[in-house]
């Protein structure tokens, strides 16, 4: 089950930023790739919550993101990673 | 780190962006938009016949909305070079001429204000204001919007659509809203109606209706709370795809975009079962289920054809099987009268669509294909990508609701031509009979009694006019779209004439089918628009009315007719039109071929079987 969740959390943040899935890794973060940008933070998180059906909380839309802080809100709200 | 998509790579294929975009449109997830996107954006000249810049300017972040937009604009047929302005804006944007917008010069511009924006407390507070405040905050409102719009008229003609106001999904005084004396909802109401009557006041400014956009969707689950409050977006993700597929279906009527035939399977298409198997007797259409969900079906259809939608049938079935049961069933809607053509064999139904695209002389790219099999629609997919094909569910009692929800077919105004289409293309059906029986060209011509009425700046005929260029995609000699307003212009310009041609003959009125927008100079006359509906092409009737022209030039001292040509994707079986009317070529200007008759040597008779009834509106001396 998390490990479907894993390549899904992969293929959704690949499809977004434009990356492959190889190169989704805890250590992606704005300031390594070009394409994460204020607007593709929005789309992140809205295409996460599409995906695994939950919806964020709005203070959480304008913190600093990174992969692996992604998956620790995914995580809080009862998603397997 | 490399985005990794298509590149130059490969050349999209356009069956296989059309899997995509399906793919998109039955889960339009922001993954999947944007994945697309990726993949086809890049390639969209060569996927889509028309190009066109877009420009968008709003008091709300739009920029997220763009990936769906462009997607969109090429499932109907456009290659969108966007624009999107800082939001909140829209004055600068449109007044200033050094603003983003107005450098990328587009040819349309999407106004997307919403009145929450602009006057807040009309939406957040209303029950602390007073009437005459709220009155005055849409006076400002008005008069801010009207000199914006005015300003950027005077610089361009670009199409302007301006989004109407979406009512509260609760309004502030709850039920009593209804029977308040100053009521949210109607003052918002209001609103709308004054928005519709300013557009009206200009040229080339459209309204649309978003208030219905989002009540369909439903007022309370449109927006995203946290994203219109942190982002500024007022559409949810999950309606982004809607929201762009709504902007997109204003422009397909512009453009010559939309579809013009409906090509229909018969065996659980219009009725349950297969007439093959279980005779005129068994088949399901009548008034009980599952035959009501098929009556249902047929009647939205003929709806369909009441707008001047042409229907073809394509059936696997023995030849002549189909037609009796439109004949002979009871409960049939349908009958053999309101279908121009059909193809009832065991031939490939691609191959039967081609046939009726070249038997209606319309474009295979103007058709759309219904069929409840998966294979026969994955076929045409395949085969004809050009084509619209749908599939219908499985279950017949959705079939209705997949006509209603088409936009394909979609015009901004009806005229009396489309809802008599259907009867045109039936009289087309005895001229080729008699055609086949005439022993030469011009017995059958003199049979046809054809009768040519010209009407030379007449208002009556703005309408007519302005669709014909928007409908017009293959006997059209330069293919510039007009507004209603561009028509009037050239109608009361002095150096500008509109000739209509209308056509009868003894099978019935063609209506309005030809149409010349010429420039009028001492030396020269100017064919600057040219163009007839393939309907009526073959009967000498093009050459006709251009020896008519010529001979007006030669009377008004001319000395050239000059016919512009702009080669486009659709118009090349009538490139070699000009020549074959005696004029060569001359100096091109840009992209614009001329062709030029000298008059003096010109012939301008006309053919003995065209009588010829000439009514001039507005001259001009």
């Amino acid at each position: 089950m998390s490990a479907g969740n894993a390549e899904r959390f992969k293929s959704v943040v690949s499809a977004i930023l434009g990356v492959s899935p190889q190169e989704v890794s805890d250590d992606l973060t704005p300031d390594s790739v070009d394409t994460w940008d204020s607007l593709n933070q929005i789309n992140l998180i809205g295409a996460l919550e599409q995906e695994f059906g939950v919806t964020l909380a709005a203070q959480n839309l304008g913190d600093y993101m990174t992969v692996a802080l992604l998956k620790k809100l995914l995580v809080e709200h009862g998603v397997e990673l | 780190m490399r985005e990794h998509g298509m590149g130059e790579a490969a050349k999209m294929d356009l069956a296989r962006a059309n899997a995509l975009l399906d793919e998109v449109n039955r889960q339009p997830t922001l993954a999947r938009i944007a994945t697309a996107a990726r993949e086809l954006v890049g390639h969209a000249r060569d996927l889509a016949p028309v190009a066109l810049r877009l420009a968008c300017t709003s008091s709300y972040t739009f920029d997220p909305i763009k990936p769906a937009l462009q997607l969109q604009g090429l499932r109907a047929g456009f290659a969108l070079e966007t624009y999107v302005g800082p939001y909140g804006q829209f004055d600068r944007e449109l007044i200033d001429p050094a603003s983003g917008l107005a450098q990328f010069s587009p040819q349309v511009v999407v106004l997307a204000v919403r009145l929450a924006d602009v006057c807040p407390a009309i939406y957040e507070s209303f029950n602390s204001l007073s009437e005459s405040e709220g009155r005055g905050l849409l006076d400002d409102w008005f008069s801010r919007l009207e000199s914006a719009l005015r300003t950027f008229r005077q610089r361009s003609d670009a199409h302007v659509f301006v989004t109407d106001y979406d009512l509260p999904a609760a309004p502030a005084l709850g039920l009593a809203d209804r029977s308040a004396t100053f009521s949210q909802e109607a003052l918002i109401r209001g609103a709308n109606d004054r928005l519709r009557q300013l557009a009206a006041s200009m040229s080339n400014v459209h309204v649309l209706d978003y208030d219905a956009l989002v009540a369909r969707h439903g007022r309370a689950t449109w927006s995203d709370r946290r994203m219109a409050l942190y982002a500024r977006i007022p559409v949810s993700a999950a309606n982004y795809w809607s929201f762009a597929g709504f902007l997109v279906r204003h422009l397909r009527p512009l453009y010559g975009l939309t579809r013009k035939v409906l090509v229909l399977d018969a065996d659980n298409t219009l009725w349950g079962g297969v007439l093959g198997d279980v005779g005129l007797d068994g088949i399901a259409l009548g008034p009980d289920y599952p035959g009501s969900a098929f009556t249902a079906f047929q009647r939205r259809v003929l709806d369909l054809y009441h707008r001047g939608i042409v229907l073809c049938i394509a059936s696997k079935n023995e030849p002549g099987t189909v037609q009796e049961a439109l004949e002979k069933h009871p409960n049939m809607v349908l009958r053999p009268r309101h279908f121009a053509a059909m193809r009832v064999n065991w031939e490939p139904k691609p191959k039967n669509l081609q046939e009726l695209a070249d038997d209606l002389n319309l474009g295979i790219d103007s058709f759309v294909f219904m069929d409840d099999s998966d294979v026969e629609c994955e076929l045409m997919r395949q085969t004809l990508p050009q084509v619209l094909t749908i599939t219908l569910p499985k279950e017949p009692a959705e079939y209705a609701a997949v006509v209603e929800a088409l936009d394909c077919f979609d015009q901004w105004k009806i005229s009396s031509e489309d809802r008599k289409r259907g009867e045109l293309y039936r009289a087309e059906a005895g001229r080729k009979q008699l055609a086949a029986a005439a022993v030469d060209m011009p017995t059958f011509y003199r049979q046809l009694e054809m009768k040519v009425a010209l009407r030379v700046n007449d208002t009556s005929q703005v309408a007519r006019a302005a669709q014909m260029t928007n409908r017009t995609n293959q006997f059209n000699m330069h293919t510039i779209r007009y507004a209603e307003d561009d028509v009037r212009k050239f109608m009361s310009d002095s150096g500008s004439e509109v000739v209509t041609l209308a056509l009868s003959d003894r099978f019935g009125d063609n209506g309005v089918v030809g149409l010349a927008v010429i420039r009028k100079k001492p030396h020269e006359w100017v064919l600057h628009q040219f163009l007839m509906s393939c309907r009526i092409l073959g009967r000498t009737v093009e050459k006709a009315f251009i020896a008519w022209i010529a001979g007006r030039a030669k009377v008004a001292g001319a000395k050239e007719l000059v016919g512009e040509f702009v080669p486009t994707a659709k118009n090349k079986p009538f490139s070699g039109f000009y020549a074959s009317c005696g004029f060569l070529p001359g100096e091109p200007e840009g992209a614009v071929q001329r062709m030029v008759l000298s008059l003096a040597s010109a012939d301008v008779t006309l053919p003995d079987w065209i009588t010829l009834e000439v009514e001039t509106g507005l001259e001009h001396t």
